[in-house]
């Protein structure tokens, strides 16, 4: 018997495995390909919008709460978890991957670049991005400020960066500190091996984890510099060796940062790897490639999982299951040409915001995006017609939870760390408590 | 009260779907009537498959490139995705990208797609179309696995001697197309079957144990004639334990000739394999310590090829690598864990066709259950060899960048000892870092006190 059947591998089943594991729990992890990190831009997003921009996401967090109540529907997951778990969350995340991954701070937003140009506000980046970093609060002027120099450098072989449109997007916009930055483009050829004409960020990135391509870089990089730049570059710079970063910065002698690319994104790859590699290594079970395909239930409680093996179902028994597999965009909840909303495998109730889920505006907020999972504050999945759980020890955590539109708010890490610590607590709760009958 | 709660399998499954649930006019029939040109096809099955479901389940999120270990070390192949979701679009029966010829097969794209497309079946599929015609000579021996093994053991010494001999090798390579480094199984003196033959008897019933009834061993055709202690001992132990092993005459289940596209060959083989094993009995669990092999009969004959075989499929529902089989008693509070010490900390590789199984790595937990062991996993995503593409004189190179990683972090390890559940994976390791790489099985009949894990079999 496992103690917990985690089903999802993406930030949310990742992190809680491990948490859950290092309180002494027997964990098996099931997933069906690979989670959803490196599709993300490899940052942690708390509270971005609500909707105007938010420079303080825990201060602003109770008035955000108070307009989504005065709004109806499912509960959103903030209102759920509490403040507390989502600094919990953050703060086990960046343990686990330490500073060479994820810097900043929970309770501060920062404003970064993207591959359009725009400024996307997060709370936690990597390192290789601080060069890049715009400060929210006009008195505390970030790395990029009012007057700043920078040059985006886009590389010929590689599709997915725009450098002229991101120089021109950054130069036209109003920094919060009421100036703006004096930016151009540049372009380099760098082929990540051979003669390949159209290599992907990854291809790149590895080329770059060699420190002999690095040094060439540099140098193919230098000629288009000019003395007071700050470099602005894709997000290919080393995948596997964090001295890729810091080196290069270091034989450049300027400042330089990575700006995110369209997925797959080499920045989520890494995070994705490293708790990969820490749940691994600290034998968390892990099932890969086996949908869940059922569950059995014995009076009020789940008493085994079903994943399809190849050939043949297996059967695992667990004190606990924690549901972790995304939402609309994994999969996890459909919607059918009759607007039925559902839970796919489970079959589970799905809470839904009253009145039309899809309208026709392209820019307005898609209700749809509301439906989900309704849970307690142990996140144990309710039913939303009786307001009672589904089963007692069926928990669900981060994107399949109703109430959020995580894309919008960009809300989606920390909603999935905040609802995995209170699913966790309460799982470890309850395997101790079952450990003394 | 027990329910299960559970949507409907057909729903679920785009194979399933596929099959048309027993109606007379599946989808596959209305695609047959609408291509007429797929008709004459003489691979009909295999280019209808082309038109499969479950790619139009692929949003691009291009998660299988950033994981094939093929498109990692070379530039020849565009990756998974490109060849696969991506290019099939434009098959109509024909190819238009011939870089799918790199792709090893080693499944690690299926299984990192985290919408359930079955990259690495379209793959393999598409590929088979693409070879129709112009098969290498070369493919077609290399895939007659038994032949090799019926044909080296009586002579073994020579065998063994004349693989060692670059000249030999050198024109090998020059007529067949076998690389002269790739490498090759050593022949042993004696089969499984010459074994069973000629020992005293079963290994005795440990006295602890209740008799727990038969199982079927599916040995695999390396496991038969050139893995043969992994059988052995595999048998040991489940006869320790109080199991009768059932070792029928059996055939090879035709995975070789699958994966180079040879599918009317491999189907035919699996078909009498699963005859020979169901032929031993209709009820027992059958038990494999040839995970490659075991992956063909569970899912790749049915998902790749489409035997539908009620045989088949049966065989496939009751197989259990032997890892596998082993966890599920210790889980079951059933595996008597009395290990003896062994202290050694080393790399345990899980192959990809294991990996494709679905299970997770039942290994590791099993050999962790022996006191002063310490598994340190792979990490790697494949070894390289992918069953014969390592073999092959224009991939040779290629398969040795792939596995280069797994034979450092040996190396780095414990150079001298090293786990991997397939047979061609472990001579590609043992080759690629000089490390000994047995079976999990070996430590734990080490274990039992059955052999000295230092033994000169291990």
């Amino acid at each position: 018997m496992r103690d917990v059947v985690v089903v999802g591998a993406g930030l949310t089943g990742l992190v809680a495995s491990i948490r859950l594991r290092r309180a002494g729990l027997e964990v098996t992890l099931v997933h069906q390909g690979i989670g959803g990190l490196q599709l993300g831009q490899g940052t942690i997003d708390v509270l971005g919008y609500r909707p105007e921009r938010v420079a303080r996401p825990l201060d602003e967090l109770a008035d955000f709460l108070a307009a989504q109540e005065r709004q109806g529907g499912p509960s959103h997951p903030y209102a759920v978890t509490g403040p507390e778990a989502i600094t919990e969350g953050v703060g086990f995340l960046s343990q686990l991957v330490g500073p060479q991954l994820l810097v900043g701070d929970v309770h501060t937003n920062v404003a970064l670049p993207t591959a359009i140009g725009a400024l996307r506000p997060t709370s936690l980046y990597q390192p290789s991005m601080a060069d890049g970093l715009v400060s929210l609060d006009p008195a505390e002027p970030g790395a990029l400020h009012a007057g700043c120099r920078v040059v985006v450098v886009g590389i010929d072989e590689l599709k997915d960066f725009p450098a002229q449109l991101i120089a021109g997007n950054l130069a036209a916009t109003d920094l919060p500190d009421g100036g703006r930055l004096s930016t151009r483009a540049a372009q380099v050829s760098f082929p990540a091996r051979g003669s390949e004409v159209d290599s992907t960020g990854l291809n790149i990135a590895r080329a770059l984890d060699d420190p002999a391509r690095r040094s060439e870089f540099a140098r193919v990089l230098s000629a288009v510099v000019e003395p007071g730049e700050t470099v602005a570059l894709p997000a290919v710079l080393g995948i596997e060796d964090a001295r890729a970063f810091p080196e290069l910065r270091a034989q450049l002698g300027t400042a330089l940062f990575e700006i995110p690319l369209p997925p797959p994104g080499v920045p989520g790859m890494r995070i994705n790897e490293k708790l990969t590699r820490i749940a691994r290594a600290e034998r968390v079970e892990i099932i890969s490639g086996s949908a869940l395909t059922g569950i059995t239930a014995e009076a009020d409680r789940v008493s085994e999982v079903i994943v399809a093996t190849s050939g043949h179902d297996t059967h695992i028994p667990a004190r606990a299951v924690l549901l972790a597999p995304g939402g609309f965009e994994s999969g996890a909840l459909r919607l059918d040409s009759y607007q039925q909303l559902s839970e796919p495998i489970l079959d589970l109730p799905v809470a839904r915001p009253s009145g039309e889920l899809i309208n026709d505006s392209w820019a307005r907020e898609q209700p749809l995006f509301r439906a989900g999972l309704a849970t307690d504050t142990d996140m144990v999945v309710l039913d939303p017609r009786t307001g009672g759980p589904v089963h007692r020890n069926l928990h669900a955590a981060g994107g399949i939870l109703a109430g959020a539109q995580r894309w919008d708010e960009k809300s989606g890490e920390g909603i999935a760390l905040a609802s995995a610590m209170r699913a966790c607590e309460a799982i470890v709760a309850r395997c101790e408590e079952k450990d003394h009958d | 009260m027990t329910e299960t709660r559970r949507l409907d399998a057909s729903t679920r499954q785009p194979t399933q779907a596929w099959s048309g649930n027993g109606s007379d006019m599946s989808v596959w029939e209305h695609l047959r009537k609408a291509s007429p040109r797929l008709n004459h096809n003489p691979n009909s099955y295999e280019a209808q498959q082309l038109n499969r479901v479950s790619l139009d389940q692929c949003v691009k999120c291009t998660i299988c490139e950033t994981q094939c270990p093929v498109a990692r070390v070379t530039e020849l192949f565009s990756g998974p995705k490109y060849v696969g979701p991506q290019a099939e679009r434009f098959r109509n029966g024909e190819s238009v990208d011939h870089t799918l010829d790199y792709c090893s097969s080693c499944g690690i794209c299926t299984l990192a797609c985290p919408q359930g497309v079955r990259v690495a079946e379209i793959n393999s599929m598409a590929r088979a179309v693409m070879k129709q015609g112009h098969m290498p000579l070369r493919d077609r021996l290399i895939t007659q696995t038994t032949l090799e093994g019926k044909l080296m053991t009586p002579i073994a010494p020579v065998a063994n001697w004349a693989l060692r001999r670059k000249p030999i090798r050198v024109a090998v390579e020059k007529v067949v197309g076998v690389h002269r480094d790739a490498p090759m199984p050593v022949a042993q003196r004696q089969t499984v079957q010459g074994w069973l033959k000629h020992r005293s008897g079963p290994t005795p019933r440990r006295s602890d144990q209740p008799a727990r009834g038969p199982v079927i061993f599916f040995t695999g055709c390396a496991g038969a004639y050139f893995e043969v202690e992994t059988s052995k001992k595999t048998i040991e132990v489940l006869e320790y334990l109080g199991f009768d092993v059932i070792v029928p005459k059996q055939g090879c289940c035709g995975l070789a000739e699958q994966s180079n596209g040879l599918f009317d060959g491999a189907r035919a083989k699996i078909r009498a394999l699963c005859e020979q094993l169901s032929a031993a009995g209709r009820e027992p669990t059958i038990v494999s310590s040839s995970g490659s092999c075991a992956g063909m009969v569970k899912h790749e004959a049915h998902e790749i090829m489409g035997v539908e075989d009620p045989q088949v499929l049966d065989v496939g529902a009751r197989l259990r690598e032997t890892s596998e089989f082993l966890l599920d008693l210790y889980d079951h509070g059933q595996l008597p864990t009395d290990f003896r010490r062994i202290d050694s900390r080393f790399v345990y590789h899980a192959p990809c066709q294991l990996k494709a199984q679905g299970m997770g790595m039942p290994a590791i937990r099993l050999m962790e259950l022996v006191p002063g062991v310490q598994v340190v996993e792979s990490d790697e995503n494949c070894c390289g060899i992918a069953g014969t593409y390592g073999l092959k004189k224009e991939k040779y190179e290629i398969a040795q960048a792939v596995g280069r990683p797994l034979f450092e972090k040996i190396k780095a390890t414990n150079k001298e000892f090293a786990v991997c559940d397939t047979e061609t994976c472990r001579w590609q390791i043992r080759e690629g870092s000089g490390a000994k790489t047995v079976h999990p099985i070996h430590l734990i009949h080490a274990a039992y006190g059955l052999s000295e894990i230092d033994s000169p079999q291990v």
